[in-house]
């Protein structure tokens, strides 16, 4: 655990750490010195020297002394250890967070890495500013104590010794235990939650099938089974608890029962005997407390190992200087690409013209969004290779290649700040006249005029105070104000009301005049419209070339053109006695 | 500073009462145990008199302290182990007690209700803020009894033996209180609310930072991508630091008051001066050396139970705003329907209770026809339908379905007659068949493999390991344009007369749209449908065309009516034939694109 809060530590913090640490070993030594002053006090006391009593205490209250100074200084080493570990990780994970290749980034990577960013640090920090010290002293007053004891009666000291190992023992039994049992309560708290989720994800249905919460079985079944596991782990946990405390009471019982003993039995002094009890009350207590340490300190240990797993994720390596760019075309050559040792593409040729429209089609699954991230470089390739402007995408450093690129993909983000900032995005250094041009052009400005603040109106985190389709016009006002000559562009596929739609289709007819163009293609339309038509089937190329050509071929594509021109010729509620000629493929209703 | 006692009494007890009787039990286990920790120091005190005293030792009763004193460490364990057991099992029952009773009354509140919220507040509700509870059952109290009793015992144990030097003896605990308040003086909760609020910011700076990365980087500002972050972290670090620094002299002062060894310090100090005095027998000084210590114990017991107990009552707070949801009234009256006719009368609604979302609402769904419900996106449309379902219950006015209100239906009853499709598909991880079947239990394979003919998904099923016995998300890993089929099945299969529909499923998935829109076709053959649709073309054969605007319905009638009623309606059509005839390449077609650009 230390070991690991040094490796995550800057130089500077670790220094820190080093100077609590035995700030921290200092104060307990004290502590146990302290306690340990009691038996030639206490002797002193029992012998009616008051004398010597009161010089004993005199060097009581100067060890305290030197504790408190001690304390004051290994608190604020602590803190300001926390402090210097806490700058340290959030600009290094920062840093390395922002280096990341973008294909890292799927969503449940987000949430994690979100977690581990804010709470995730402030748990590591916790453990210097509060946890390391009842931790430490706990083992070195004890120990302190029990070395100290030997000074004084060897045999006492054994006693209380003898019981150390077996506490270990039992203590890691007992952890043992509990982790195979942790096990069953993990997987049931999961399930239970899995199903608390889904019921009220679906509770629609379930009420509309008659599922209210006592009938939905799955439910109880899992909550149920979580009652179970918990009781199954107690009844594991407690013999384990008991067996350590009653091992580690055991060393005071020796201590007096043995004591008392030896006392009758004459050979040690009563009131060494007394202050020595007195000092094994001192070496049982903190050990009862630091067992009580163990969740917190586990928090902070997770979230460690958690860094230690981000931070050994390695960034995509680049160049020092970019090559040379020349033209505005992509080209993938033989590319074949694997996600988590699924394969994905595999061998996988063809150019985007510079200056032309290209479409990819295909089933889902077919590999589509992939084929255009990795034009962006979200991941590398694992053969062949990609070529944007005429050079591979990995001879470029990441800005160079992103400022060839825009980008418009179906989950828009917006930042939590005005549509105005969300546009400037795409050239910081932008004139308010081309902002508003290139918002104009993308009909934002229709979405401004209909707000309270207008262009200043906040769109709230994640763009959430505007519709799907107002905040896909948002994000291609951003890419028409960067006019990047390489559009990237993934058609959403959910269905927008007819006046949305119509707009965010006049946006994109704005952004992608006179650029290249690689389109993943839902409409009907956009497929008719391309220069080239690029058929993907898991995973290779199926055919090539333009709408035209392909109908003819009567293969793939023209199979796909058949069933989605019937699809969209779909009535729900067919005009039953209208003549109007909309085509009427398949209506098992009429 | 929060103990139990502090603690909003209403929210807790409340949610506290089936387990008090186990918890008062438990607080007497640990109130023995407690006492029983006590007498092992009170043994060695009691020891030291007997081999102190003048004369020979009595050794009899010096061994038979010893053994109690060894007995009572026995005692306590067990006792204590007693009471911890019984807390942690109650806990567990109180626990599944607890979200049973909260997963019964979700399932009575409004539909709606799930609408506003995610499923993960839900969950944490459930799950999370239950746990929180944990520490507030299966410890606090029995914590608390052990913090009082031990140092009370060993007062009056002090007292007994010395009630002067015990006044010496509880000066570190006075000195420990009036550092607490001088805490509370110096605006310690004004400082943990900045620190709240401040550590708040970090989380949502760390939330932007990760999930706008994509658009960060995509704008060449890698480099200032985190700026935000950096700056909150910064901000976060220094407040933090600031506050330390303030208190640290103050904080340290207090711990050190606090600590065994100043409290030895100070009671053997005492000690030394009344042996000197001639006030005490040496050997009375030892209790004191030994049980004097225990006094400050409880601070730190408290300082340790804070975070916990702060945390169970803000999740206790939380539970029982879940509970505090109204549910829908249950009225039933036993009247049954007359038929399948659905009517809206003069319906109102609103969600907030202020602002009406739909007014006047009329509609009449003869048994059979088609309703479309059209309008701009905010309209009210979709919540118009989900009324028949009671996603909500109407603010005013009424809907009747086969002359019987729908609130004064059973919920079975209504649902026997009303399904839905929308577009959010809703499987349950369970198996293929169970999921068809939800609404029909007792179907034989034979109707759950036609219903999922019927949506065009029986031949995906079968060609799956394990048929119709996969489960969904384990090995059955549906697209979305499937599973979307697989809800479809089991509406088929449901088989209730009226349906409502919105329109969108059928453009889920673009993917598998055909099959989906054969699946629908099938599902609404014979019903009586009410459509939420987008597409306009889809409904342009519908009975009755109902344009919604603004919550109200504005224009109503047959396709080619409102056509020639130049209306709302036909600027939707004429909008949407536009965008259906536009391809996205501007070169295409140059004379739209240059009327984008004007």
């Amino acid at each position: 655990m230390i070991r690991a809060l040094f490796n995550v530590a800057g130089p500077e913090a670790a220094r820190l750490l080093r100077r609590n640490l035995i700030g921290l070993g200092a104060e307990g030594l004290l502590m146990g010195l302290g306690f340990a002053l009691l038996v030639p006090l206490l002797a002193a006391l029992f012998a009616d020297n008051a004398a010597d009593a009161l010089a004993w205490l005199a060097a009581m209250a100067g060890v305290l002394v030197i504790y408190a100074a001690v304390r004051y200084r290994s608190q604020l080493a602590g803190y300001m250890a926390a402090i210097g570990l806490g700058r340290g990780l959030f600009s290094r994970l920062g840093n390395h967070v922002a280096e990341l290749p973008l294909g890292w980034f799927g969503p449940d990577r987000v949430g994690q890495v979100g977690r581990l960013t804010s709470q995730g640090v402030i748990d590591v920090v916790g453990v210097p500013a509060h946890l390391l010290r009842p931790v430490i002293t706990a083992f070195v007053t004890p120990a302190t104590v029990i070395a100290l004891m030997f000074v004084f009666d060897w045999r006492l000291a054994l006693a209380a010794l003898v019981t150390a190992p077996i506490a270990a023992l039992v203590y890691r039994w007992t952890g043992n235990l509990v982790q195979r049992t942790d096990h069953r309560t993990h997987e049931a708290a999961a399930e239970a939650a899995g199903r608390v989720v889904e019921f009220a994800q679906t509770q629609a249905v379930l009420r509309a099938f008659g599922r209210s919460a006592e009938g939905y079985g799955l439910l109880d079944d899992a909550l149920k089974e979580q009652r179970d596991a918990g009781r199954a782990q107690i009844m594991t946990a407690v013999p384990g608890f008991a067996a350590f405390v009653l091992v580690v009471q055991f060393a005071f019982t020796i201590v007096l029962l043995f004591g008392t003993s030896l006392a009758l039995g004459g050979s040690i002094d009563v009131p060494e005997l007394l202050a020595l009890l007195v000092l094994a009350v001192r070496y049982v207590e903190p050990l009862i407390m630091a067992a009580d340490l163990g969740g917190a300190l586990r928090i902070g240990r997770n979230s460690l190992a958690r860094m230690d797993t981000l931070m050994a994720t390695e960034p995509l390596p680049e160049p020092k200087a970019s090559a040379a760019m020349t033209g505005a075309g992509i080209v993938f050559d033989q590319v074949g690409f694997a996600y988590d040792q699924r394969p994905v593409l595999t061998d996988v040729s063809f150019t985007v013209p510079a200056g032309k429209m290209t479409a990819l089609v295909g089933p889902s699954g077919s590999g589509k969004t992939t084929l255009i991230r990795l034009a962006a470089r979200f991941w590398d390739v694992d053969t062949g290779l990609v070529r944007v402007a005429g050079a591979d995408v990995r001879h470029f450093r990441t800005e160079d290649l992103m400022a060839q690129l825009s980008m418009v993909f179906q989950d828009v983000y917006l930042f939590d700040g005005s549509i105005d900032d969300n546009i400037r995005m795409g050239r910081p250094e932008a004139s308010d006249e081309d902002v508003r041009q290139a918002a104009r052009l993308a009909r934002v400005d229709e979405i401004a005029d209909r707000l309270p603040d207008g262009y200043a109106s906040k769109v709230g985190e994640g763009g959430a105070a505007l519709s799907g389709g107002e905040r896909q016009r948002v994000s291609i006002a951003r890419a028409i104000l960067k006019d990047a000559p390489i559009v990237l562009l993934d058609e959403a596929t959910a269905a927008l009301d007819p006046e949305n739609e119509a707009a965010v289709q006049d946006a994109l007819r704005a952004l992608t005049a006179d650029r290249t163009l690689l389109v993943v293609a839902h409409r009907l339309q956009t497929v008719q419209s391309a220069d080239q038509i690029i058929v993907l089937d898991g995973g290779t190329v199926a055919e090539q070339g333009s709408h035209t050509e392909l109908l003819s071929k009567g293969g793939r594509y023209a199979a796909f053109w058949r069933e989605r021109s019937r699809a969209e010729g779909w009535r729900l509620a067919p005009e039953r006695s209208a003549p109007t000629g909309h085509p009427n493929a398949h209506d098992p209703g009429a | 500073m929060a103990g139990p006692a502090k603690v909003k009494k209403a929210s807790l007890g409340r949610l506290l009462a089936p387990v008090r009787r186990v918890l008062v039990v438990a607080c007497l286990l640990q109130a023995i145990s407690a006492v029983a920790g006590v007498a092992p120091f009170i043994a060695v005190a009691e020891l030291g008199r007997v081999l102190l005293a003048e004369g020979p030792i009595d050794s009899a009763r010096a061994w038979t302290i010893a053994i109690i004193g060894a007995a009572a460490l026995v005692v306590r364990l067990v006792f204590m182990l007693a009471a911890g057991g019984l807390t942690h099992l109650a806990d567990l029952d109180f626990q599944l007690d607890l979200r049973r009773r909260m997963a019964a009354h979700l399932g009575r509140v409004p539909l709606g209700w799930f609408t506003e919220r995610q499923a993960g507040q839900v969950k944490k509700a459930l799950q999370d803020d239950v746990s929180a509870l944990h520490h507030l059952v299966g410890h606090a109290f029995t914590n608390m009894v052990s913090a009082a009793v031990t140092p009370l015992v060993s007062l009056i144990y002090l007292v007994w033996v010395d009630w002067r030097l015990t006044l010496v003896a509880i000066v570190p605990l006075l000195l420990g209180m009036g550092f607490l308040y001088a805490f509370q003086m110096r605006g310690f909760r004004e400082k943990m609310a900045a620190y709240n609020t401040s550590l708040e910011r970090v989380n949502s700076a760390s939330v932007e930072f990760v999930q706008g990365i994509a658009v960060v980087k995509t704008f060449g500002q890698s480099r200032r991508a985190y700026q935000r972050f950096l700056d909150e972290t910064r901000r976060f670090m220094d407040y933090f630091w600031e506050w330390v620094q303030g208190l640290l002299k103050f904080s340290a002062a207090s711990e050190v008051v606090l600590s065994p060894l100043f409290s030895l310090v100070v009671v053997l100090g005492g000690g030394i001066l009344f042996v000197s005095q001639g006030w005490l027998a040496p050997v009375d000084v030892l209790p004191f050396a030994i049980l004097g210590l225990g006094f400050t114990a409880p601070f730190l017991t408290i300082g340790y139970a804070q975070n916990d107990m702060m945390m169970a009552q803000q999740a206790a707070k939380r539970i029982n705003d879940l509970f505090d949801a109204p549910t829908l009234p249950n009225k039933a009256t036993g009247r049954v329907p007359d038929g399948t006719r659905v009517v809206y009368e003069g319906v109102r609604f609103s969600y907030d209770g202020r602002v009406d979302v739909l007014q006047d609402i009329d509609l009449d769904l003869a048994p059979g026809t088609v309703t479309a419900l059209v309008g701009p996106s905010g309209s009210g449309k979709t919540t118009i339908a989900k009324l028949l379902p009671r996603f909500w219950d109407p603010t005013g006015g009424r809907i009747t379905l086969g002359g019987v209100p729908i609130d004064e239906l059973p919920s079975a009853e209504l649902y026997r007659r009303v399904g839905f499709v929308f577009q959010d598909v809703q499987l349950l991880h369970a198996s293929i068949a169970a999921n068809i079947a939800l609404g029909r239990p007792d179907a034989t394979m034979e109707q759950v493999s036609a219903a999922a003919r019927a949506a065009q998904i029986d031949d995906r099923i079968t060609a799956l390991p394990r048929g119709y016995d996969s489960v969904v998300g384990d090995d059955a890993k549906l697209s979305g344009g499937e599973a979307q089929r697989v809800s479809i099945a089991r509406a088929i299969l449901a088989d209730a007369p009226i349906l409502v529909l919105d329109e969108a499923t059928a453009f889920a998935d673009p993917e598998s749209e055909a099959a989906i829109q054969d699946a629908l076709s099938t599902l609404a053959a014979g019903r009586t449908l009410l459509v939420i649709a987008h597409r306009l073309h889809t409904i342009v054969g519908a009975d009755q065309i109902c344009v919604v605007d603004k919550g109200r319905i504005v224009e109503r009638g047959r396709h080619a009516d409102l056509l020639t009623l130049g209306g709302l309606y036909a600027r939707m059509w004429a909008a949407s034939e536009r965008a259906q005839a536009q391809p996205i390449d501007g070169a295409a077609e140059p004379a739209m694109g240059s009327e984008a650009a004007q």
